[in-house]
């Protein structure tokens, strides 16, 4: 009896729910080229994993943006931003799609933060153009994502994707020229943690290193959600100079430094910028590659001090994504009306100076490729990854 | 009434709620005629709809999903629509291993991920085939119905549990297999590896290509009705019967010679085969397939949804994946109405309350609830006031009265965490006393929710959303263990 | 294949004798962990014939309950008190804490399901599993917490360990420590006493005979609510322990630790036959060792895969597990 009454009240609460969205346009190519009216609060969408496999990065990148939206809030008083969250979950792709089609069909969200993940991008990117939004990430580093090669070609629409963090291609060239040139180690031991960013690090390194004479490269593989590494660490060779570790997750390889020594071996760790974590890794000797950081801002000091005495860079690129957005929002916004298009438009013509970014460079974005890897959608030049070296006391020093 | 020798009349021990009726035919015979006697519109519509033909019920059905492309955004149609039919294809053929052949299959995901596999390695530009759909959906379907014949070749070996172990592993040792492994197979890794494999074609029937979220729902409406359809009448036959037997006690069915081997290779095959499909029509959706899409959550939503709706009911695994993904999709953060959802969240608490008889100890509870928060909140903002200096999030048009309501800390980062473990505290707490104490404490706690929905909750959607998932779910399984269109079963000793 | 095979033996050939020790070693002293853990599952369905799939939550919440009080004592760079009392403080707060976890679910979500259709409390534990981990992740912010025991009682600016990851004694140049051998010890310590209280006391009588036969358990007199919030208390103990003690070996804590682990726990309970405590025993230090001999031998790109296959020859050549008992049906 009641439980069949059920039926026709879950169908009906079923519409209303999914209908109360009947505010925003019937189709995403509507929303995209609708002017709106900008108002007094301006909406970003963000998309990344804050549930799942990936939350703790996702969650560092919502923390950067929030921190971006907060401190512009409080410095102005006739606009605001706000953010709306989209949980992608990565790696499970399938609701990075429904987050993609549920902000491309929310008329008021303006400019995107994300993607995270490479994977997502390439699914996704399709229905962000269709309603218009550029998606502007800070992580998603796959080279393929801006910059075709022989037999791979470019995975996204052209002027649709932009990202606030050097390529996959960049970092691996400047981490090979240190270990040949100034570390001068010959046995590297390579392990990548079998997610798209450390694979497509750890592959290039492993190309440049192996292509030039004398150098004794060996690849690794270990899942994500391993913490005992003691039986990897038995495969590592006793002579093994360098291990060059490209991972994600920096407490992981806090772990991996410390069973190393444990185990007795006295390889330098080499890190990517996954590892850039002043107080979570503390492996003196180590060395990590990421984005030329100015500890002495005051912005970053502020995270630091309101965030634990963590200083998370990882999502610090998209406290950068925001700023591109929001400064591309307000330049359209200058009339009181926008539409995404004005605001893609904007977006191209980035161009935000070193003390605003927080990266340690000044950002403009390219439109045809450049150099060796980058292409457009990449940051032009001088956007590329510094050395740093962590000494006594877990104090990271830079070094290149 | 009582169909056998009368029963004295023996008044019923205290626990008598928790037990099973042993031995009561005439309860069992019982159920009919309460559904008989009924006289309110719920039981109207109860007679109303097990009188109506399957194919009206499937007819309201299509009428229902056909029309929502008018007035759905393509956004709420994509992920309330799309995937809610989605999953429940995905549940009918859960539905056919574990409720029509009481089978319990863990691995069943990795189905959904070969389907989807096969279909992007027929139709991609991974090594540049590009089958047609009307050419490449049989195979793959076919495919992972050979798949599904030889894990349940283990079936035979395996009882209960340990199969539920093996195909376990099984689904595990695919996600591994498609990430990790990876081999290389004409010159490229054939399963491409955490970036799975990009740039699969859309579905190109005869011709007719499929783009929008529109012509996609419209396809996958199509698939379910010919799903369901095909299983009401496998279910019908002789087949049916027989998995119905085997379900119900696997031993007395093998002595009345039912071949349960072979009807459990039957059931795998057929869960396999429709999970293929639903894979192929997901790898086209998406344009493109990785191992993260097939891993366990996705299981234990699929498993909900079945539980939910109830085992071995055709209708059962689409009435649970509207449940479970309408209540999912509309938590989610990215369903961005805010004040909706804090309306919501609140007039569930006061209907739950509501419910308390007598009315006046209801309309206590509520009524004490907000002089409560009134008076906390004064005292609290008198003697310290950071306490009460945070602001609302999100809130629009009632956020003063909230504001004066509920305590919102600003700078005192502990508060969370010590009002969270609070609340589950209170609740544990008040579960074990009743009546007046219970009224008493509910009006602290209730307060309490209030202060950890605010400070907490509305920061955090994303998790919102599942930890009210699990509590649903324990809920739920108290109130209903059959499912909501289960039938109650009962233990004859 | 055979590149793959020739690859192995190389590696075989290459770590050698000392390898082959390193891999023995880490096998037992992980898969000790997973048998803590497997018995938890095991008791509680011999039982209950349920398969509690919360249980690796409770060993995450015990890993978490014990970094609380160990970090609050000031560990490990400053802490209040040495080094016996502090990790004897750590080890009650997990497992204590968990063991009152395990109370409380078995109270709210399982009781009520005690007649109900067995599939019923298995989505339950699901909803429960739930709950906990997305509970912990909404706290903890999705932090990765370090118990950093390697640290402790030693110089924190070296990079080099301390005085819990000092060699015990070393076989061809590789080393066992402290830690080591001290979850190791625990560990058979806990088994013993388990298995002394089933043998031996009238709990466990009573445990014995409610898992046999519950309704004639009950008829015997014996109190099955209480037995059955024992077996829950003493598994999430247990579990507990084990928590604790990932926590000192390997340090890392977070909200989704107890996903992994309680699976491999459950296959170790399955292996060593559900329901039968030695099985569970045996069960964990086997999967620990294929494991470690996976890893070591194959290397990550294969490991899991060759883990899985092993497992399910395993099963199917013995079905019942090793130690499970033909199950005799009654007609």
């Amino acid at each position: 009896m009641k439980k069949l009454v059920l039926l026709p009240l879950i169908a009906t609460l079923a519409v209303a729910a999914a209908g109360s969205g009947g505010a925003s346009t019937q189709s995403p190519a509507a929303a995209g080229s609708a002017l709106i009216k900008c108002g007094k609060t301006r909406t970003i969408g963000m998309a990344a994993p804050l549930t799942g496999d990936a939350a703790s990065l996702g969650l560092q990148q919502l923390r950067w943006a929030k921190f971006f939206v907060s401190r512009y809030n409080r410095a102005h008083k006739t606009k605001k931003f706000r953010l709306v969250q989209g949980d992608t979950q990565l790696p499970n792709t399938a609701q990075a799609l429904a987050v993609a089609h549920q902000f491309a069909s929310n008329s008021k969200i303006l400019g995107l933060v994300g993607p995270a993940g490479s994977q997502e991008v390439q699914d996704t990117v399709a229905v962000y153009k269709a309603g218009g939004l550029a998606a502007v990430t800070g992580s998603a580093t796959r080279v393929a994502l801006t910059r075709s090669k022989p037999g791979k070609p470019r995975e996204t629409p052209n002027g649709w994707f932009y990202r606030t963090v050097p390529n996959d291609d960049q970092q691996g060239a400047r981490v090979a020229n240190w270990i040949d040139k100034q570390l001068k180690k010959k046995r590297i031991y390579i392990i990548d943690d079998e997610e798209a960013y450390s694979q497509g690090l750890a592959d290039q390194v492993q190309a440049l290193l192996s292509a030039r004479s004398g150098f004794h490269v060996s690849r690794d593989h270990v899942s994500q959600s391993v913490s005992d590494f003691s039986s990897l660490i038995t495969r590592i060779p006793a002579n093994t100079q360098i291990v060059y570790i490209p991972w994600q997750l920096a407490p992981k390889a806090q772990l991996f430094f410390t069973q190393l020594r444990a185990n007795g071996k006295r390889a330098i760790v080499f890190g990517s910028d996954g590892l850039f974590a002043p107080g979570t890794f503390n492996a003196v000797g180590s060395y990590v590659s990421a984005f030329p950081i100015d500890f002495n801002s005051a912005a970053l000091k502020a995270y630091t001090k309101s965030h634990g005495g963590k200083a998370e860079a990882f999502g610090l690129p998209s406290y950068t994504a925001a700023l591109v957005n929001a400064t591309a929002i307000d330049k359209a916004c200058k009339d009181g009306k926008a539409s995404r298009a004005e605001v893609h438009k904007f977006i191209k013509k980035t161009n935000l100076a070193k003390t605003k970014t927080l990266l340690g460079f000044s950002v403009r974005f390219l439109s045809k490729n450049a150099g060796a890897s980058q292409g457009p959608g990449d940051m032009a030049a001088p956007a590329d990854f510094a050395i740093f070296h962590i000494e006594n006391g877990g104090k990271y020093v830079r070094v290149g | 009434m009582a169909s056998g020798p009368d029963l004295p009349n023996v008044p019923d021990r205290p626990d008598a709620v928790d037990r099973p009726r042993i031995g009561v035919d005439e309860w069992v015979a019982e159920a009919e005629e309460r559904r008989e006697r009924g006289r309110g519109p719920g039981a109207l519509f109860s007679r109303g709809w097990g009188t109506t033909p399957p194919a009206v019920k499937l007819l309201l059905l299509i009428a229902f999903a056909g029309t929502l492309p008018l007035y759905l955004n393509e956004g709420d149609l994509f992920s309330y629509g799309l995937y809610t039919l989605l999953y429940a294809l995905l549940a009918l053929g859960l539905n056919i291993v574990v409720g029509f052949a009481g089978l319990l299959d863990l691995g069943y995901v990795a189905f959904y991920g070969f389907g989807a596999y096969s279909y992007a390695l027929l139709s991609s530009n991974h090594y540049g085939i590009h089958w047609q759909a009307e050419a490449s959906i049989p195979v793959v379907v076919a495919a992972t119905a050979l798949l599904g014949l030889a894990l349940g070749l283990t079936s035979r070996r395996l009882l209960g549990d340990y199969l539920a172990i093996v195909t376990l592993f099984f689904g595990q040792a695919f996600v591994a297999f498609t990430n990790n492994a990876n081999p290389k197979v004409a010159g490229k890794g054939i399963t491409g590896g955490s970036n799975g494999i990009p740039g699969v074609d859309p579905i190109n029937l005869f011709g007719y290509e499929l783009h929008s979220t529109k012509q996609y729902l419209y396809l996958l409406l199509i698939v379910f009705v010919l799903a369901a359809t095909g299983l009401y009448f496998l279910n019908q036959s002789r087949t049916g019967r027989a998995w119905r037997a085997l379900r119900e006690d696997p031993l007395a069915a093998e002595t009345m010679s039912i071949p349960v081997n072979r009807l459990k290779l039957m059931a795998f095959a057929f869960g396999a085969g429709t999970a293929g499909l639903a894979g192929a029509i997901f790898a086209a959706i998406q344009t493109g397939t990785v191992p993260g899409n097939f891993d366990i959550s996705l299981l234990i939503t699929i498993y909900a949804i079945v539980i939910l709706g109830g085992l071995g009911s055709i209708a059962g695994p689409l009435v649970g994946a509207i449940v479970i993904n309408v209540s999912f999709q509309f938590l989610a953060p990215s369903n961005d109405h805010p004040e909706l959802k804090r309306w919501l969240f609140y007039g569930a608490i006061v209907v739950l309350v509501a419910r308390i008889k007598p009315w006046t100890r209801a309309a206590f509870v509520l009524a004490g609830t907000a002089v409560f928060g009134i008076v906390v909140h004064a005292i609290v903002s008198s003697v310290a006031p950071s306490w009460t200096a945070g602001s609302v999030v999100d809130a629009g048009s009632t956020s003063r009265q909230i504001a004066d309501w509920v305590v919102i800390p600003r700078g005192h980062a502990s508060f969370n965490t010590i009002a969270y473990i609070a609340l589950v505290g209170a609740i544990v707490t008040l579960a074990q006393v009743r009546g007046w104490w219970r009224a008493v404490g509910l009006i602290p706690t209730l307060y309490l929710v209030a202060v950890v929905w605010e400070n907490v909750l509305v920061e955090q959607p994303a998790v919102t959303r599942l930890i009210l998932f699990g509590a649903l779910l324990i809920a739920l399984m108290q109130a209903r263990p059959q499912g909501l269109l289960g039938t109650a079963r009962v233990e004859i000793v | 294949m055979h590149l793959l095979l020739a690859s192995i033996i190389d590696t075989v050939r290459q770590l050698g004798w000392g390898g082959a020790f390193e891999l023995l070693r880490n096998g037992i002293v992980l898969g000790s962990l997973y048998a803590l853990i497997a018995l938890g599952y095991s008791m509680v369905y011999g039982i209950l014939k349920l398969l509690n799939f919360a249980h690796g939550d409770i060993y995450m919440v015990g890993a978490f309950l014990g970094y609380g009080v160990f970090t609050q004592l000031g560990a490990p760079l400053s802490p209040v008190v040495s080094i016996v009392p502090l990790l004897i403080l750590t080890f009650l707060a997990g497992m204590l804490g968990a063991g009152a976890l395990g109370v409380v679910v078995e109270r709210f979500a399982y009781r009520p399901l005690r007649n109900a259709p067995r599939i019923a409390p298995l989505i339950s534990a699901l909803g429960v599993a739930f709950f906990l981990e997305n509970s912990v992740l909404l706290l903890t912010n999705g932090n990765r917490y370090n118990y950093n025991a390697f640290a402790l009682g030693g110089d924190p600016n070296t990079g080099l360990p301390g005085t819990l990851f000092d060699p015990v004694f070393s076989v061809d140049g590789r080393p066992v420590t402290v830690v080591q051998v001290l979850v190791v010890a625990t560990s058979v310590g806990l088994m013993v006493a388990l298995t002394l209280l089933v043998r031996r006391t009238r709990l466990g009588k009573a445990m014995r005979a409610t898992a046999y036969d519950r309704e004639a358990a009950t008829m015997m007199g014996i109190d099955t609510d209480l037995v059955i919030t024992s077996t829950f208390f003493i598994g999430s103990v247990l579990a507990g322990a084990a928590g604790v003690m990932f926590g000192l070996y390997i340090g890392e804590t977070y909200h989704f630790m107890g996903f992994l682990a309680g699976l491999k726990a459950f296959t170790a309970a399955v292996v060593g036959g559900i329901g039968s405590i030695p099985g569970a025993m045996v069960g964990g230090v086997l999967i620990g060792l294929t494991e470690a001999y996976a890893t070591g031998y194959v290397g990550g790109q294969w490991s899991d895969l060759v883990v899985f296959g092993i497992l399910i020859l395993f099963m199917l050549l013995r079905p019942t597990g090793i130690f499970g008992a033909r199950a005799i049906q009654k007609v």
